[in-house]
């Protein structure tokens, strides 16, 4: 897979606010990173730079090998954004939006209306497509947001807070949607401060707070990074100190102990851990009545590493 | 078409979906116009001075009669026309009747009171739907009865040294009085000052009026992208930055030409208003659409968010409009004012039309083009660079 986008040091100050300082990532074609952070952490900063609408302080950014300028359209096509508010026209239809950006990408003819249908067909919007926006529905808005973005076959797809102010369905239809294209093989930057957003979706996700890259991995480099360790909780009925006593002895518990309806376990990877853990309750004698796995997630990873949530 | 064009274009349709520039650029002006015309078109009259002047000379001696011989010469030049009556009662009864604006009564004892120097009283007559008539009839025999007072005053003068009354000079002094050069000019200032008649001067005051509420349209839709996050999107498609900026101001100036077009059409077939030599009308439109976007474009580039511009936009334009004279002829008021209106493209503007709408060449319009030009070039080119500085962050 080739490097689509290589941002290095970005730094964007605003009179005496350094909102981004000294910010890097790459994406690979086909992956999705996330820019995981709360409100103000510097994430549509960043990515308006790699969108060639803020010019940098400092720092460079290409887009297959092309560097993006402001004032230059170099490189900008293979670039679709989806800004975080709705960028419509109320006034238009669904293909009137689609079509008006579409030119401004130099397409035209049969190969832009015949794209322009591709394009409601994805988002689910090609028996509106005559109809005016403003009489579209928030979650209808959103995806015509995204097809907008996409219409002209970026290599580089990028998502500011697309699911903010979505209902729940709508939500679920655009992250299937980013899904697809990123298996099609679209390199997508995905910000959110949702982490559930970042970890059903992104290979590798960034945590950024006051303009920093705190750090960046697979949601499992993260968890690793700061220590966060899998918890399970068995309830189970018998000897329970006989329980913990053997699981404690397992490859990969980190210690096990019994509580009052069952035993905790600490584990590196529950999934793995957990044949063997059932085994071990099974040769004590004991009787499992239920068992919850509680990973650690990117939120915890946050708080440890910020020191505050990610609705923060 | 380029980026520019298709961002206008999308831009016109949009404001031809909203209606909004349609209202405020042909329908609000037109029908300003046409409520201004039929309220004050006849005080704003500028044509030919059409008076109707009545006389009662009930003294009828050589100096009464000579008021007469003066508005005689008056009326041969074609500025009034004057009626002579027997009677008070005659003169009251047509003025009463409108078939004149006022007259003028030389009661008895006039000579005898300018023999002896005692006071004299010429009344003046006028209705009341004719103010301005009648105070041009007061000043006529206010001046007449001035000159009556020199020449007094000189034989008096005489008589004094020669001790004893010159009876035979007596007779001359009315003579004199109406020799002297008339203290008092009516001219046709239609002709001499180049004034739009009233249809026109309404026509072109609303048409220039509401063209910088118009062009607002265009320019002012670059804050409202921003406003929307739109402009975002036009930002990151592989266009030039400046085609956004040209997009909207062809936008401001797309719908200024089509707006002062109609305009010019609807009142010269509604309201009968006289623009003038086509390409002299077509060349004042397109200077002061391109001055009105310019300023615009200056409150754009400086403004914070749409509404600001919107509403400093307004306020520019009001006060511009009124100090341009477009509700009222400013430039008449003369002092300080008269030089000060044409700080506004609308005063040029209405200068410009004022100089060919009376059948003059279009090129007599070209010192008006010029101003507007330069306005648009000023104004222009600092709203130009802050514009594009804006979206340049």
């Amino acid at each position: 897979m080739g490097k689509v986008l290589s941002a290095e040091g970005l730094v964007k100050r605003f009179d005496d606010l350094v909102a981004v300082n000294g910010v890097s990532f790459s994406i690979e074609e086909g992956e999705t990173f996330g820019l995981l952070g709360p409100n103000g952490a510097g994430k549509t900063t960043s990515i308006s730079m790699v969108a060639g609408l803020l010019h940098p302080d400092e720092g460079a950014i290409d887009v297959n090998g092309t560097q993006i300028r402001t004032n230059s359209t170099s490189g900008k096509s293979a670039i679709g954004l989806v800004p975080q508010d709705l960028a419509i026209y109320p006034d238009l239809t669904a293909a009137e939006n689609l079509a008006f950006f579409g030119r401004l990408y130099g397409m035209s003819g049969n190969s832009l209306s015949t794209r322009v249908d591709e394009v409601l067909e994805v988002i689910g919007l090609a028996d509106r497509k005559d109809d005016l926006t403003k009489e579209f529905s928030g979650g209808m808005k959103r995806r015509l947001n995204i097809g907008i973005g996409l219409l002209h076959r970026p290599q580089l797809l990028i998502l500011d807070e697309p699911t903010v102010g979505v209902d729940p369905q709508s939500r679920n239809a655009i992250l299937e949607s980013v899904e697809d294209l990123s298996r099609a093989g679209m390199a997508v930057l995905y910000t959110t401060h949702y982490m559930e957003e970042a970890e059903r979706l992104c290979d590798r996700v960034a945590i950024i707070d006051e303009g920093v890259i705190k750090a960046e991995g697979t949601r499992r480099e993260l968890v690793n990074l700061v220590g966060e360790k899998d918890r399970i909780h068995v309830s189970a009925t018998g000897d329970l100190a006989e329980v913990a006593r053997i699981a404690s002895g397992l490859s990969g518990v980190f210690g096990a102990s019994p509580s009052e309806h069952g035993v905790e376990v600490l584990a590196a990877n529950a999934s793995s851990l957990l044949p063997d853990l059932m085994a071990c309750f099974a040769s004590s004698g004991a009787t499992i009545t239920g068992v919850e796995v509680i990973e650690p997630n990117l939120e915890a990873v946050f708080l440890q590493l910020t020191g505050k949530a990610l609705r923060d | 078409m380029g980026a520019a064009g298709r961002i206008a274009v999308k831009d016109l349709k949009l404001r031809v979906r909203d209606r909004s520039a349609f209202i405020i650029g042909i329908i609000a002006p037109l029908a300003l116009a046409y409520i201004f015309y039929l309220i004050f078109g006849g005080a704003l009259g500028a044509q030919s001075i059409d008076l109707q002047f009545g006389l009662v000379d009930q003294d009828s001696t050589e100096i009464s009669e000579a008021l007469g011989q003066i508005l005689s010469e008056v009326e041969s030049e074609g500025l009034l026309v004057v009626t002579e009556y027997e009677d008070e009662a005659a003169a009251e009864a047509a003025v009463d009747g409108g078939d004149i604006d006022a007259y003028i009564l030389l009661a008895p004892g006039l000579a005898d009171a300018s023999l002896q120097g005692n006071e004299y009283t010429i009344e003046v007559v006028g209705s009341v739907d004719s103010p301005t008539a009648t105070q041009i009839a007061a000043s006529i025999a206010e001046q007449f009865g001035s000159g009556i007072g020199q020449a007094q005053l000189s034989v008096g003068t005489a008589v004094a040294l020669l001790g004893g009354p010159p009876p035979a000079d007596v007779a001359s002094w009315g003579q004199e009085a109406a020799e002297r050069p008339r203290a008092f000019s009516l001219e046709d200032i239609s002709a001499e000052t180049r004034q739009l008649d009233a249809s026109t001067y309404l026509a072109a005051g609303m048409a220039i009026f509401f063209l910088f509420f118009t062009v607002q349209f265009g320019v002012l839709g670059l804050l409202e992208e921003e406003r929307d996050g739109t402009l975002a999107r036009l930002l990151a498609a592989p266009i030039a930055r400046t085609s956004v900026v040209t997009g909207k101001a062809l936008v401001s100036i797309g719908l200024g030409v089509v707006s002062m077009t109609i305009l010019v059409l609807a009142t010269h077939f509604l309201m009968g208003a006289t623009w003038g030599a086509p390409l002299g009308v077509a060349l004042l439109i397109g200077a002061g659409v391109l001055a009105a976007v310019s300023i615009i474009g200056l409150i754009a580039g400086m403004a914070k968010t749409p509404e600001g511009a919107g509403n400093l936009g307004a306020i520019i334009a009001v006060i511009l409009g009124m100090l341009g004279g477009t509700f009222f002829p400013v430039g008449q008021a003369g002092g300080f004012l008269s030089s000060l209106t044409f700080i506004t493209p609308h005063a040029w503007f209405m200068h410009g039309l004022a100089e060919i709408s009376g059948g003059a060449e279009w090129t007599a319009a070209l010192p008006s083009v010029g101003a507007l030009l330069l306005i648009g070039l000023v104004f222009g080119s600092v709203g130009w660079i802050l514009l594009n500085r804006r979206l340049a962050r």
